[in-house]
């Protein structure tokens, strides 16, 4: 029976990174048990029925960083994964008109002419930049962090790996590269483009997740970071899950069982059990114990560290060093049900815009703006929207003839004066709304039915501390050796055969899965019994 | 003309480009020193708020002074008297206790202690580690930085450097690379949480960046400023006595005793360039001066936008130089005084920095009115009263003050984008100070509001920038002035850079001056 069985592995929490993991770890013949707290897989990416009929993609919403490899050696696509590029994106300005681009190159350059000819030849050599620069920290995303302070010939060994690698770039590039992990997204852009609404639209991706505004120091980082997405082989290409993004978590979970994982929902756990320095296993809320040789955490180093295990297991400085690692959600999420699409005024109709990402970023002005009210305690009176709508490409996930809006709003700090209640919720789903109204007066009589959703929702459901979509700051100081700790960047832990994969280690951050495909190599690499 | 053909010809005669002519004159060459201005030391050089009341303009203190030039030079035997004025920093409080932050680590602990007790039991550990940064800063400041894409053995003068921060040990180690991109207010919030001693502190941290507390790089900020200080000493740097126009003229004197000619009223026009090398200069009353090298302190902006065109030069070079920022978001505000102010709640006017800013979120929006384009409602002020440490700069009983205004928009005119004109900007501060020190405004005798858009046309700092380049991440060491040419050399051969400009980000270092001149001697060695 289960009760005296001892599994290989347990992965605690079914979001994509503990299922990633659970999949490889299975994969390599490991008997492994994934526990998720919620009925269904899939922790920020999940889909849900929320109004009858309409179905949403209630956090994350997009696909782009999922890794290729793992698509491949999961065989994604043969457990029911496909994904529909978004083709397009949509800005609509204050004064009428509008920035697009489209799928087609040509009509895309004609867009970014009318804006600017500048721009429109600038964006040729800007992408081929942002494509090199991506291919210089890829190789980055698929290794252990060494330590930089370690004696240790393997650490010695990677820095000195490192060293070559970044010297090999080029100093033109490296150059390029510094730029792009110190500066401002405004900054770094004003470097390149001279028009106001092509600079807010490419800024608004370099604040995404982060307590920062488009003019601090850091955000360039970002903005590459979102470059790095790739759909067959596509830069910059995004996409939708068919089925939303739930429909990930569902192949990877598909996947996993396929190569022998289990996986049980509705299985809390409260603790990791640690005898003499070693995790054990875990208790689940209900009280049971179930045993493992290794354990798994797929949530975030706040609740890794601070919660599943007892302070006296750990170091001092690591304890100091997640006590003191960033969470601040800046974001939260509008979900429409909608009678009708919605009507913009810079582009009347239902046309191909509607079909990709729109945004609500008219100026980086705008948008530092935005950062100001939630600097200080508050939601933005008007924020920056991310706007997609699954259902007019996705037709599983609305009534005919309705349709599902997504949009994802900064900003909105976790730690608001007074709190998150029922009315401060609403109020800040009427700011969405009021903010959208502008650009697209229908939206409000269309609205059937209205989901929001605050960090503090986010840090309920899911369990994200702080509603941090990146289980921890995307900030320099957070990334790479840093990532959560120093000296536990490796995706193990003070305790023996206990071990971290969330997207709270390095590389961290979006539908990536490599925190979960790096910490099951830590495992693997570590033998049966470390 | 080659009969009076100089060896070198250094533009302007501020710290950096006399501890460069001064080095140059030692090493045999006959160097002719060139400034627009009335008398030596351009932006260095002291001013008068009133007749007898001596003020530094530009630079209130001297930054980390480095003590090879001061050695090398012997500036003493010139002159040159450092004081070292105790408190250091001051922040009296709108209620309860007053700051006092002093050189005794354990007099700073027993001030803060009234204030909370958890932050004096930190002060200590945190001034310490501080300092063991700032220390690795200095390292690399007196060094010239190196292209780590370029040779290998060109990154030897940084294994010291390397060997020094794994000397660290591991938890200083990795706390220094966390520390470095960090915005200011997270490292003291980490820290302490007495908002009057993170104000005073997040204060410093925004000098010479156009940011707020809450971005990142400000802790780096903060440290850069901390290079070559004692540990806990925050806010006051070298201070000269006579004024940092002194020092200048030490230098002057040392660099003149070595042979170097200076001469005043001799505003640049153009370099000359013949076939991508630099050949002299032209004055802007035509005369035409024939060096074999030409060293300019005047900043890269105008050096390659001005004076040198860019006929010789690569596009991409000067599209760097453009895209250089210089964000100069301070107003200066001199006064001239018929006695001390009194601060609320301090028994002494304290000779150091005193800081108006009361808890770190005032910084920040300080910040957000100027981002946006008006000067700030509530500026965060760092006031000085150097006649306290050094009476000879006032007439007896009589004192000077400089208040150093954040923020106004960067590069800011007399327009100042909410129209504030100059005298409104006076009086603000002058109605922020009174808050704290009811006497001042009945003992103001003469003021002066010195705004950006002043030091570009006074001095030609552009953008009003004194650091020649903010302070970010991204224009320090290698990538400073711009990538690929920071080691003061130039595409122009025979032309070499100093100054704030250039690494280490300083116009008072003497450092960057050092580097230019060994530049310049190595290459003539060469014969190049």
């Amino acid at each position: 029976m289960q009760l005296s069985k001892t599994w290989d592995a347990i992965v605690i929490g079914g979001g994509h990174n503990g299922l990633v993991c659970a999949a490889y770890l299975a994969r390599a013949g490991r008997d492994v048990l994934v526990l998720e707290r919620r009925p269904l897989l899939g922790g920020a990416a999940v889909t849900e029925e929320v109004f009858s009929g309409f179905r949403f993609s209630v956090f994350s919403y997009v696909v782009s960083l999922l890794r290729p490899e793992i698509i491949r050696d999961l065989d994604l696509p043969g457990h029911g994964l496909h994904i529909i590029p978004l083709e397009s994106t949509f800005n609509p300005l204050p004064d009428g008109d509008y920035l697009a681009t489209w799928a087609d190159a040509d009509e895309t350059r004609r867009e970014l002419y009318r804006h600017s000819p500048r721009d429109a030849d600038a964006m040729q050599e800007f992408g081929r930049l942002m494509q090199r620069m991506a291919m210089a920290v890829k190789p980055i995303l698929g290794i252990e962090p060494p330590d930089p302070a370690s004696w240790h010939p393997r650490d010695l060994l990677a820095m000195g790996r490192l060293g070559k690698h970044f010297r090999d770039l080029g100093a033109r590039d490296l150059h390029a590269l510094v730029k792009l992990m110190t500066m401002s997204s405004a900054d770094y852009l004003g470097e390149w483009f001279e028009s106001e609404a092509l600079k807010a639209a490419k800024s608004a991706s370099g604040i995404i997740g982060t307590f920062l505004g488009p003019r601090s120091p850091g955000t360039a980082y970002v903005l590459l970071h979102h470059y790095m997405g790739e759909i067959d082989g596509v830069f910059r290409a995004w996409g939708f899950a068919r089925g939303g993004t739930g429909a990930v978590s569902e192949a990877i979970g598909s996947a996993a069982r396929r190569f022998g994982a289990e996986i049980r929902t509705e299985a809390a756990v409260s603790r990791v059990l640690v005898e003499e320095g070693r995790a054990q296993g875990v208790v689940l809320e209900s009280g049971e114990e179930i045993r493992a040789r290794t354990v798994v955490s797929g949530l975030d180093p706040r609740r890794t560290f601070l919660e599943l295990v007892e302070r006296q297991e750990l170091p001092d400085e690591l304890l100091t060093a997640v006590e003191r690692f960033r969470f601040r959600g800046s974001s939260g999420k509008v979900n429409l049900a909608l009678s009708e699409p919605p009507n913009f005024t810079a582009l009347p109709g239902n046309g191909p815009h509607l079909k990709g990402a729109m945004a609500i970023a008219p100026s980086v002005d705008y948008l530092e703006r935005a950062y100001d009210d939630a600097k200080y305690g508050d939601f933005s009176r008007r924020p920056f929207l991310d706007i997609v709508m699954p259902s007019m490409i996705d037709p599983t996930m609305a009534p005919p003839g309705q349709h599902v809006m997504s949009i994802f709003v900064q900003y909105a700090p976790y730690h608001r004066k007074g709190g998150w209640d029922g009315r401060s919720r609403e109020a800040f789903g009427d700011a969405v709304v009021d903010t959208l109204a502008e650009y697209a007066p229908n939206i409000r009589s269309a609205i059937l039915h209205r989901q929001v959703i605050t960090p503090a929702d986010i840090e309920a459901v899911t369990g994200l501390s702080e509603g941090n979509i990146f289980q921890g700051e995307l900030a320099l100081s957070q990334l790479f050796f840093l990532r959560p700790a120093p000296a536990w960047a490796d995706h193990r832990t003070p305790v023996r055969g206990y071990y971290q994969c969330g997207s709270g280690t390095h590389p961290g951050g979006g539908i990536m899965g490599a925190s979960g495909r790096l910490a099951s190599r830590a495992i693997l690499a570590d033998g049966p019994r470390r | 003309m080659s009969a009076g053909r100089h060896d070198a010809i250094v533009i302007g005669s501020g710290v950096e480009e006399l501890v460069a002519a001064a080095r140059l004159a030692s090493a045999g060459l006959g160097v002719l020193v060139l400034e627009a201005g009335d008398s030596v030391g351009g932006p260095a050089a002291s001013g008068e708020v009133l007749p007898g009341f001596r003020i530094d303009p530009v630079f209130p203190d001297a930054g980390f002074l480095d003590p090879r030039a001061l050695r090398d030079l012997a500036l003493e035997s010139h002159g040159l008297a450092l004081l070292a004025p105790d408190p250091i920093l001051a922040a009296p409080a709108e209620s309860g206790e007053p700051l006092v932050l002093r050189r005794d680590l354990e007099r700073t602990r027993a001030s803060i202690a009234k204030r909370s007790a958890r932050d004096a039991d930190r002060w200590v550990a945190f001034a310490e580690t501080m300092e063991a940064f700032a220390g690795i800063l200095e390292e690399a400041s007196i060094r010239p930085p190196v292209e780590p894409a370029g040779p290998l053995a060109d990154l030897a003068p940084y294994l010291g450097l390397g060997k020094r921060v794994r000397a660290l040990g591991r938890a200083r180690m990795t706390e220094l690379f966390r520390v470095l991109p960090l915005p200011v207010q997270d490292l003291l919030d980490d820290t302490f949480e007495d908002d009057l001693l993170k104000g005073a502190l997040a204060a410093g941290a925004v000098r010479g960046i156009f940011q707020g507390p809450r971005s990142p790089g400000t802790a780096f900020v903060l440290l850069h400023h901390h290079v070559g200080n004692p540990a806990g000493v925050f806010g006051v740097r070298t201070v000269v006595r006579g004024g940092t126009g002194a020092l200048v003229e030490a230098l002057a004197s040392a660099a003149r005793e070595r042979g170097v000619e200076i001469r005043s009223r001799a505003p640049v026009e153009r370099i000359l360039c013949e076939k991508g090398r630099a050949t002299g200069t032209a004055l802007t009353d035509g005369a035409e001066i024939a060096a074999r090298a030409v060293l300019s302190g005047a900043g890269p902006a105008r050096t390659f936008l001005e004076w040198t065109g860019t006929t010789w030069l690569d596009p991409d070079f000067v599209h760097a130089v453009r895209m250089i920022r210089f964000r100069g978001g301070s107003a200066r505000v001199h006064l001239a005084l018929s006695e001390a102010p009194r601060f609320e709640g301090l028994p002494d006017t304290p000779p150091g920095v005193i800081a108006i800013a009361p808890d770190p979120d005032s910084v920040e929006r300080a910040y957000d009115d100027a981002k946006h384009g008006a000067f700030s409602a509530r500026p965060v002020l760092e006031a000085r009263i150097a006649s306290i440490a050094d009476p000879s700069l006032a007439p007896p009983g009589r004192h000077v003050m400089s208040v150093d205004v954040r923020f106004v928009p960067p590069g800011g005119s007399t327009g100042n984008g909410d129209g504030s004109s100059r005298e409104a900007i006076g009086d603000r501060v002058i109605d922020l100070l009174e808050e704290r020190a009811p006497n001042l405004p009945g003992a103001i005798l003469g003021r002066e509001v010195t705004l950006p858009s002043d030091l570009e046309t006074r001095y030609g700092l552009t953008g009003g920038d004194p650091f020649q380049g903010e302070l970010g991440l991204d224009q320090l060491l290698f990538m400073r002035p711009v990538p690929g040419w920071a080691g003061y050399r130039t595409p122009i051969a025979g032309l070499y850079l100093c100054g704030a400009g250039t690494h280490p980000a300083g116009a008072v270092t003497g450092a960057s001056g050092r580097h230019a001149a060994d530049a310049m001697i190595a290459d003539r060695r060469r014969n190049r």
